[in-house]
């Protein structure tokens, strides 16, 4: 009848002769445990990026296997069905869009080999259109056989790995089929999963364990639903947009776009400079370029106010120095995924941080056991 | 024609199961099938083994438990010791005060024999409630029931023989304070 004493969170004194067999202290232990795992989940990071991958799609997913679990229909069933539809629409997609991408991507790659050349002729025609206007302006720029090395040396630059594209296709078709396998198993078994760990729990941390597991899903979940959404608002409105002021390869670009997005920061400049770059040499003229510049503008704009608001919302509560280093240490770890999900795995571990201590402040009391007495309290009811 | 007929081969039994079991909490009385439904996928399952502690008074509060199998006792520390308040059987709930404040555990839940209980996260309940005002005014609805009349159960114990029609106060007769009328 009795309830089970609190557990003991110090490890107490001990006599000297004791003191050798004194376990270290237990946020020591934790310490050196969370280095090792990070350890090896860096020196395992092809198969992690796998994972996570696979766990990002499962996330996506998983509000449409919901619905059908809340009509009680089996979850492998839902499942199933899902991934069908999936395969049947990327199928039917495919085929209307895929001749149409193919066709710009062939017509861009044609173009590659005379890109410094076509590039230089479109910045002396812009540099020419600029003096012409303000003649003080000659002065900012260099000479013509200067700015042609620098060019040529900043393409090559940039465009020596793309020869080292193709030999990667393999492993992205394999990452292709791979992820949304091991994204079927993650959804068709989440319940299952989670019902292990659920009973495998001691019960004291049950409250806590439900806690994290539930902002966990709710953070990830939330900010990677949003910004698939995001990013697919923001290439349509850029295709649609690049469209409209005939602007080469239009897809293509919407595409990137929409990709770039996902990025935090860099993303929406890297997808602007590509519409930039290919409207400078298709037109050779300062006045279009504005015009693709206040287009990707407009679209940040409305992303800001109105776009992200209602799709990520407030599932991210990041202080910005802290996003942006995340965003930082994520691309030099992982690179363009890690940027990706540097966000909220950085937001996951604050959240989860914070539940922690705040069951750990609770048994230590520390924390005020009434927060909310504020609230005006009546001596009667009746 | 049978082929067609693909929902019996298609339904979770367990899932439909629990759901018979979420029309019976009368914490849920009065939503419809398809709103129980939106609940179902929110709560977890977890097994006790009996004799168990579920949680301890005054330990913090997040979330709202429903029994699906087993017993479960309700523990409370007086001052004469530790009482049992209550003996929980498949479809009641406990732990509802987790659902409105932030407030420590008030009694102490342990498991009779082995019990399967369903626990719905207090940061689930809010964002289906923020997002189905039905759910939220119905839910709520019947959680203030069931307060009003744990209010009114713990009065009747405390008070007297009821006060009729002779015994109120006439106009210019001194009016008890709330204090007073506690009591």
């Amino acid at each position: 009848m009795t309830p089970e004493p609190p557990m003991e969170t110090s490890t107490g004194s001990s006599s000297p002769t004791q003191s050798r067999l004194t376990p270290p202290p237990a946020s020591i232990v934790w310490g050196v445990a969370i280095l090792g795992l990070a350890l090896l989940l860096y020196l395992s990071r092809e198969l992690v990026l796998l994972l996570l991958l696979a766990t990002g799609l499962a996330y996506l997913l998983s509000p449409l296997v919901r619905l059908a679990e809340s009509t009680a229909i089996r979850r492998d069933v839902a499942v199933t069905a899902l991934f069908i539809t999936l395969v049947v629409g990327l199928l039917v997609m495919s085929y209307f869009l895929l001749p149409r991408l193919r066709s710009e991507f062939n017509t861009l790659y044609a173009g590659l080999p005379s890109l410094t050349e076509r590039l230089d002729a479109a910045l002396d025609a812009v540099q020419k259109e600029i003096v012409a206007e303000y003649p003080v302006a000659q002065r900012l720029f260099p000479d013509r056989e200067v700015r042609y090395e620098r060019l040529n040396a900043f393409i090559e630059r940039q465009t020596a790995d793309l020869p080292n594209l193709v030999g990667h296709l393999a492993t992205i078709a394999l990452a292709a089929v791979l992820i949304p396998f091991i994204s079927y198993f993650l959804l068709r078994d989440a319940r299952k999963i989670i019902q292990f760990l659920m009973d495998r729990l001691p019960a004291p941390h049950i409250e806590t364990s439900v806690a994290v597991s539930c902002e966990i899903e709710r953070i990830i979940g939330r900010y990677l639903r949003g910004l698939a959404l995001d990013g697919m608002v923001i290439g349509t409105s850029a295709a649609l947009g690049l469209w409209i002021l005939g602007v080469n390869y239009p897809l293509l670009l919407g595409a990137f776009s929409g990709l770039a997005n996902v990025v935090p920061y860099l993303g929406p400049i890297l997808g602007s400079a590509a519409a930039v770059l290919i409207a400078l040499i298709q037109f050779k003229s300062l006045a279009p370029l504005a015009k693709v510049v206040m287009l990707y503008l407009v679209i940040k704009i409305l992303d800001d106010v109105a776009i992200q608001p209602m799709t990520i919302g407030m599932s991210v509560h990041l202080h910005p120095v802290l996003l942006l280093a995340s965003v930082i240490v994520g691309g030099h770890s992982f690179g363009l995924i890690g940027m990706i999900v540097a966000v909220p795995a950085v937001t996951v571990v604050q959240e989860t941080t914070r539940l922690l201590l705040e069951r750990r402040r609770y048994r230590a009391g520390l924390l005020d056991p009434h927060p909310r007495t504020r609230f005006p309290v009546q001596s009667y009811v009746c | 024609m049978a082929m067609l007929n693909w929902r019996p081969w298609a339904t979770d039994h367990e899932q439909l199961n629990r759901l018979h079991l979420l029309e019976k909490v009368p914490l849920f009385t009065g939503l419809s099938r398809r709103q129980l439904g939106k609940l179902l996928v929110k709560l977890f399952e977890k097994n006790y083994h009996p004799g168990e502690t579920i949680f301890l008074e005054g330990e913090p509060a997040k979330a709202l438990f429903i029994v699906l199998h087993g017993r479960v006792s309700i523990l409370h520390a007086g001052k004469e010791g530790v009482e049992q308040v209550a003996t929980l059987t498949p479809g009641a709930y406990f732990g509802e005060l987790a659902l409105i404040d932030d407030l420590p555990r008030s009694a102490t839940a342990r498991a009779d024999e082995h019990s399967t209980l369903l626990i719905l996260y207090k940061s689930h309940f809010d964002e289906l409630i923020e997002g189905h005002s039905t759910i939220a005014i119905r839910v709520m609805g019947n959680l203030l029931k069931a307060l009003a009349g744990y209010v009114r159960a713990a009065h009747a114990r405390r008070a007297g023989p009821p006060v009729t029609l002779a015994d109120a106060p006439l106009p210019g007769d001194a009016i008890p304070t709330p204090t007073d009328r506690s009591r």
